[in-house]
């Protein structure tokens, strides 16, 4: 459940990020690449528990998935693919190099003036 | 909201932000292996499944070396400090962490327990995780070197279920390999998978308890600290 420490540093980047303006946080735009190894699930149930009682009470968290690009291991493809691990499209290779996709990026966020 | 009497719907405001989660796990990392550098030590973050011979591991490598290195250990567990108990009565000094609900070692835990540790004095640092084949696999502790434990008990297909972890490590030990002929474990496929997860990791096949591939593995440790010399970088 490393989604609750992952949620915990959400919050707080969040909350530095909007500084002391009084606003209401409609929406949080995470990107997360696909070989990040991130349960969205968990990460959105820790997400409502940790900003309970904060102004991002009541935020919806959305994902946008980072496709993950891998070198292969056998004739050096360069191939993309939404998973924790992809096969190669030229040789059918499983795995590789993981060149990208372990990324856990907060994108954007939406608030409101109260 | 219209901005001359805020009639209307409230108006969204989209910030775009693009920052890394994880920057001041990342930072705290980056301040503890500047602090080993500048100690002369080299810190090795050890993980694994529960039962995978961490502990056994590290007891065998400090009764091999305790007379030639300096080695002191942080310890995870999420209660009691049996295995800090285990350590010491192995001749190295321990320093226990119960991490209660956490599920890993994060840096800024390191830093606190550090302050416990003489490490001027020492050689080695062994970080032993909390055990778990998921979680701690994120989390950079500032270690110079990523060692995951394994062992044949735990399946074959494990390195294609938890690709993170696999592709974490730097060496992956698979322990407890006096068990190998007792058990339905194909150790060509668990090979292939690990390398297909993670092409440029080593290897090793040891047993910390009957001995086999313990000089190997010592050797390769020593390998990985010359090379793994502040000019040289993290280890590949």
């Amino acid at each position: 459940m490393h989604e609750l420490s992952l949620a915990r540093d959400l919050a707080a980047v969040v909350e530095r990020t909007l500084g002391p303006r009084e606003t209401r946080v409609l929406r949080v735009e995470m990107g997360i690449g696909s070989a990040a190894g991130v349960a969205l699930d968990s990460l959105r149930f820790a997400f409502e528990l940790v900003v309970q009682g904060t102004r991002l009470e009541g935020a919806e968290l959305s994902f946008i998935t980072i496709a993950a690009r891998s070198r292969c291991g056998s004739c050096g493809e360069i191939f993309v693919f939404e998973d924790m691990i992809g096969h190669c499209p030229r040789c059918g290779r499983l795995g590789g190099e993981l060149l990208s996709g372990d990324e856990m990026v907060l994108r954007a966020i939406e608030v409101t003036d109260v | 909201m219209c901005d001359t009497c805020g009639c209307g719907t409230p108006l969204v405001h989209r910030i775009d932000v693009n920052e890394r989660l994880l920057a001041s796990n990342a930072a705290d990392a980056e301040h503890n292996r500047s602090h080993f550098e500048q100690s002369g030590i080299f810190a090795v973050n050890v993980m694994g499944a529960p039962g995978s011979g961490k502990t056994t591991l590290l007891e065998t490598t400090i009764g091999r070396w305790c007379e030639a290195r300096r080695i002191a250990v942080i310890e995870g567990d999420q209660a009691t400090d049996r295995d800090s108990v285990r350590i010491r009565s192995a001749g190295a000094t321990a320093y226990q962490i119960e991490t209660g609900l956490g599920c890993h070692l994060d840096a800024a835990q390191i830093h606190r327990a550090v302050h416990y540790l003489d490490l001027a004095r020492d050689d080695l640092l062994f970080i032993e995780n909390v055990g778990n084949l998921v979680c701690p696999a994120l989390f950079d502790l500032g270690e110079r070197l990523r060692v995951l434990v394994t062992s044949p008990t735990e399946g074959a297909d494990k390195p294609l279920k938890y690709p993170p972890m696999f592709r974490a490590a730097h060496i992956v030990l698979l322990n407890k390999c006096d068990l190998l002929p007792h058990l339905r474990f194909e150790l060509d496929e668990w090979t292939e998978s690990v390398f297909a997860v993670n092409p440029r990791v080593r290897i090793l096949k040891i047993s910390a308890t009957t001995g086999e591939g313990m000089d190997e593995w010592l050797s390769l440790l020593d390998e990985q600290r010359a090379t793994c010399s502040p000019a040289h970088g993290t280890a590949q």
